[in-house]
């Protein structure tokens, strides 16, 4: 399988060949994140695949090796327009911690209920999952018990605040999704939390 | 209609209601339309649903808009996505559950133009996020990217 890398001679070929050639009807082209940073895709046609790492790059979809070639902010705007316009506003996590070796929420936790109940407000068709997490000290399956436990504690503090919302979910990943990521059986107050996600 | 007819006419109810739900068995959301304009419309289990903030979407749903239709929503895992004008993209896949190791996310953008930002799942597990079109795949590892699907 041929893997094409984006290199600095490709950059500048390629918008070349596309204007040359027949411009491809499907294609997708990598955004910076909000924080900066750009991840990477990786793109499959029927006999190869290529990488895009770079903000601005974009690859063929409807050929059987993907082609790389940049778009400019302009051909962006004239294309995503409508799709970048319908952007929801980003998902927002808010994360609770307990005191230790009890039920009770930190004093900082507790006096985030209230953006909680602002940021849910603030948005249209609002949905709210709690999540309670652990570490992973101890049995998986207890631990997903364990997360659900605190979970639930979040979502009676939420609603004893005022909380009034159809859309709430709430589930526990146990020791499965880690925030400080640590090998099995280790103690760490970090992981022992409740994300409330507002979206 | 004769007592017979009407028995075998129950029962038929009752079996095609007993296959409903098992078709939408274990089927809750699996988020949320937050934005929308002109014509946007969910395709859930056969009926088109206007696509209006709060709308919640499940597994299979088919999202689609008109000439003047746009729509935008998030997932539980917060990946959001939005479709410009004349679209239709197919949730074929989602699976969120970290505590079981189940996780996958599998979209089809079948015309139009959408934007895709990733969420959890692409964070726990690259290899199950896989954006889908007639002929290409794009695998995900953690990103914002925007997709045009031509005819």
């Amino acid at each position: 399988m041929r893997f094409a890398r984006t290199s600095r001679s490709v950059l500048f070929a390629l918008p070349v060949l596309v204007l040359t050639a027949c411009a491809p009807k499907s294609w997708v082209v990598l955004l910076p994140d909000e924080d900066g940073t750009t991840g990477r895709i990786i793109v499959s046609g029927a006999e190869g695949q290529a990488e895009v790492a770079e903000a601005g790059v974009a690859a063929s979809l409807d050929r059987p090796s993907p082609e790389t070639f940049t778009v400019t902010p302009y051909r962006i705007e004239q294309t995503f327009g409508a799709a970048l316009k319908a952007q929801p506003a980003k998902p927002i996590v808010f994360t609770l911690y307990f005191e230790v070796g009890d039920a009770r929420l930190t004093a900082e936790s507790e006096a985030l209920l209230p953006s909680v109940l602002a940021e849910a407000a603030s948005r249209q068709g609002a949905d709210i999952s709690i999540v309670g997490h652990t570490d992973t000290t101890g049995d998986a399956v207890d631990n997903e018990a364990l997360g659900m436990l605190r979970a639930t504690f979040v979502r009676d503090s939420l609603v004893a605040a005022g909380l009034r919302l159809e859309r709430i979910s709430t589930e526990s990943h146990g020791e499965g999704n880690l925030l400080v990521p640590t090998p099995d059986d280790t103690p760490e107050p970090y992981n022992r939390r409740v994300e409330v996600v507002v979206r | 209609m004769t007592l017979t007819t009407a028995v075998r006419c129950l029962l038929l109810a009752c079996a095609i209601a007993l296959l409903a739900g098992a078709a939408s068995a274990d089927d809750g959301p699996i988020g949320y339309i937050k934005t929308h304009a002109g014509a946007a419309f969910v395709v859930s289990g056969g009926k088109a649903l206007e696509a209006v903030p709060g709308l919640a979407l499940r597994q299979g749903d088919v999202l689609r808009t008109g000439d003047d239709g746009r729509l935008g929503l998030t997932l539980l895992d917060n990946t959001v996505m939005s479709v410009g004008p004349n679209a239709e993209l197919v949730i074929d896949e989602y699976l969120f559950e970290p505590g079981n190791d189940k996780l996958g996310l599998g979209v089809r953008l079948l015309r139009g133009t959408m934007q895709f930002i990733s969420g959890v799942i692409a964070k726990l597990r690259p290899d199950a996020v896989k954006v889908r079109t007639a002929s290409g795949t794009i695998g995900v590892r953690g990103t914002r990217f925007l997709v045009t699907a031509g005819n």
